[in-house]
């Protein structure tokens, strides 16, 4: 039962961090569908920078780092620019996903999997299991109890009343989606830094689409998408646990996704997204 | 809108570089040009692929071969990367790996001069070399080595994708635990994928936790995270695949189940330097040192000289023809156990 448990939060976390990401990027009016490229760089980063200094705190700090980064790259591509959202995340994963392949032979001289590096170790990985739900916790206090949260809120609800209450909806954004970047960055250092101690090339394996689906079926609301990347998890680890040989494996492997497919059919039609979601803001100054 | 134009063209730019620069790995000098395409696990994976290129790379070395190398993200690529060797010119194209099967048919029908050849799988075309391995021959003795060594009477088969290659070495490793005890429980799980590092090395704990201490791991990248569990836990271990994997985490890994690709690749390539067309389907097996288990440098202790001189024997055996491996489930139903040599 403890393993079980264990196990789901373990397939839990990253899904945790980068649907968090998405929540607040979401919240504040920017779609991110550029959360899988997000893991992906802050796992390459993380694991590039502990590979350079040999400190594994340092690599994880830079991988947070990376992810805020192309967290920015997005902002300013949805707001000073107004690019279509889809494309620009889209983007964001090509660029993410293909450099780092690519950074692979740059850094490590072979492509597809980097050397072992300096990892966080299993207690790093304890901490980073509570401090994904602590985030949560967190993000939802702000959202919907501070001053902060409510003007992140109002960019997402109808942005021409947030500008004309004082605030700018174009900043508020930028720092919504750079922030929400961070936090998708640290769904990957937890995969490559505390999970494992490398960066393989595809190791996000569509974690950060399941995110996606997690902030929907969660109805862009920190606790429910945790709540749902809870409930990815708990199949997975099921999955996991039931496979044996007798039964067609692929069966097992799909019931995860079945499972999320159900529950986003059946509960994702009472929700709501933010009215101003992905739609490109024209400040009237 | 000059900087919204000026912005995007910059991204487009930087995506396209990003996205070629990633797949093409090229090295020049020499005359006849060698050309290989990967599969989806791509260079890097400690495994298959990289096997492959190291017999590349020894074609170039040995056999003074231009050579160039195209990495395939997807299924989707497998076409336009072989088509692309097969109009530059290139003397000798390498699909590697089974799934390139029906492009490379089409491919080598629209390019009847050219000459290639595909591991893991059969192309019946005049102008292509088929190279298959019997996976079931090593992994045979895989598990007899697991049945020897675990002290649970319980082992794992842990593969990749529930497909009929992978199946070779499932029914082999369980046929192989069978010829030494057949009371030693087998697990089998499939990872569902090549990539997922992550839930290779979860899926090993669960193993693990099931009662499993050895899990044979078939299963490219996502065998890196089976080895990755085994360091974390005393008293368990991995059984690698494809390269050499015993030194990714030395008295971990008891030994690796090789296939030698890059022996492969190096032959074929040697031949078509040497002008030769291919000749149709090689089946590389245990006694053409196609497949087999490593020399144990890091475990010897472990096992043990008897349980090493045994394996010794059941591999004998099996050249002989006295064992015949399953490489099917059904097959693995009907076998039976031959008396222990």
């Amino acid at each position: 039962m403890i393993d079980f448990v264990w196990l789901t939060l373990i397939k839990a976390t990253p899904v945790i961090y980068a649907a968090l990401g998405g929540v607040l990027s979401e919240r504040s009016g920017v779609i991110n569908i550029g959360l899988e490229g997000m893991i992906a760089i802050g796992a390459f980063t993380g694991v590039c920078v502990s590979y350079a200094t040999g400190n594994a705190q340092a690599g994880a700090a830079a991988g947070v780092l990376a992810g805020a980064l192309l967290g920015a790259l997005l902002g300013i591509a949805a707001t000073r620019f107004r690019v279509e959202q889809i494309v620009a995340g889209t983007g964001i994963n090509l660029i993410a996903l293909g450099g780092a392949a690519y950074g692979l032979v740059v850094v490590f001289g072979q492509p597809g999997a980097s050397k072992q590096v300096a990892a966080l170790g299993t207690g790093g990985e304890t901490a980073m299991v509570v401090a994904a739900l602590v985030l949560a916790v967190l993000l939802h206090l702000f959202l919907f109890r501070t001053r902060g949260g409510l003007h992140v809120r109002a960019c997402g609800e109808n942005p021409r009343a947030a500008e004309v209450a004082g605030i700018d909806p174009l900043r508020v954004r930028l720092w919504a989606t750079a922030t929400g970047g961070a936090f998708a960055a640290l769904g990957g250092v937890f995969l490559a830094m505390a999970e494992l101690d490398l960066y393989s090339d595809g190791m996000s394996a569509g974690r950060g689409f399941i995110a996606l689906a997690a902030v929907i079926f969660g109805r862009w609301n920190p606790l429910g998408a945790t709540g749902a990347a809870l409930f990815f998890g708990a199949f997975s680890a099921l999955q996991y646990t039931l496979q044996r040989s007798g039964i067609p494996s692929e069966l097992m492997q799909a019931l995860p996704y079945v499972a999320a497919l159900v529950a986003l059919a059946g509960f994702a039609g009472r929700a709501r997204a933010p009215a101003a979601d992905g739609i490109p803001y024209v400040p009237v100054r | 809108m000059i900087a919204r134009a000026a912005f995007c063209l910059t991204s487009a730019l930087v995506a396209c570089c990003v996205v070629l620069g990633g797949c093409g790995r090229s090295t020049s000098q020499g005359k006849v040009k060698v050309g290989m395409v990967t599969d989806v696990g791509g260079l890097g994976d400690r495994s298959f692929n990289d096997s492959a290129y190291a017999g590349l790379v020894a074609c170039k070395s040995r056999a003074r071969a231009q050579i160039q190398v195209l990495q395939s993200k997807s299924a989707a690529d497998y076409q336009p990367n072989l088509t692309v060797l097969a109009t530059e010119r290139f003397a000798e194209i390498f699909a590697i790996g089974f799934l390139m099967n029906k492009d490379l048919s089409e491919v080598a029908r629209r390019f009847g001069d050219r000459s290639f050849a595909i591991v893991d799988a059969v192309v019946d075309a005049p102008n292509v070399e088929s190279v298959t391995f019997k996976e079931e021959d090593g992994s045979f003795l895989a598990g007899a080595l697991a049945a020897l060594v675990t002290k649970t009477k319980s082992v794992a088969f842990l593969g990749g994708m529930d497909i009929p290659l992978l199946r070779k070495f499932e029914a082999g490793f369980a046929a192989g635990t069978r010829e030494i005890d057949p009371t030693t429980k087998v697990l089998v799980k499939y990872v569902g994928s090549f990539d997922d590092v992550a839930a290779g090395k979860e899926l090993t704990g669960v193993l693990y936790d099931q009662g499993a201490d050895i899990v044979y791991a078939a299963a490219g990248k996502a065998g890196l995270g089976a080895i990755e569990e085994a360091k974390q836990r005393a008293g368990r271990y991995v059984i690698g695949v494809d390269s050499n994997q015993d030194g990714l985490a030395p008295g971990k890994v008891l030994t690796s189940m090789v296939k030698r690709v890059d022996n492969a690749v190096l032959r074929v390539c040697r031949d078509a330097v040497a002008g030769k067309r291919p000749s149709g389907h090689i089946v590389l097996g245990l006694a053409q040192d196609g497949v087999g288990l490593t020399d144990f440098r890091y475990t010897k202790i472990a096992i043990g000289e008897a349980n090493i001189a045994r394996i010794a024997r059941i591999r004998n055996a099996i050249v002989d023809g006295k064992i015949v491996p399953p490489s099917t489930r059904e097959e693995l139903e009907r076998f039976k156990p031959v008396p222990a040599p």
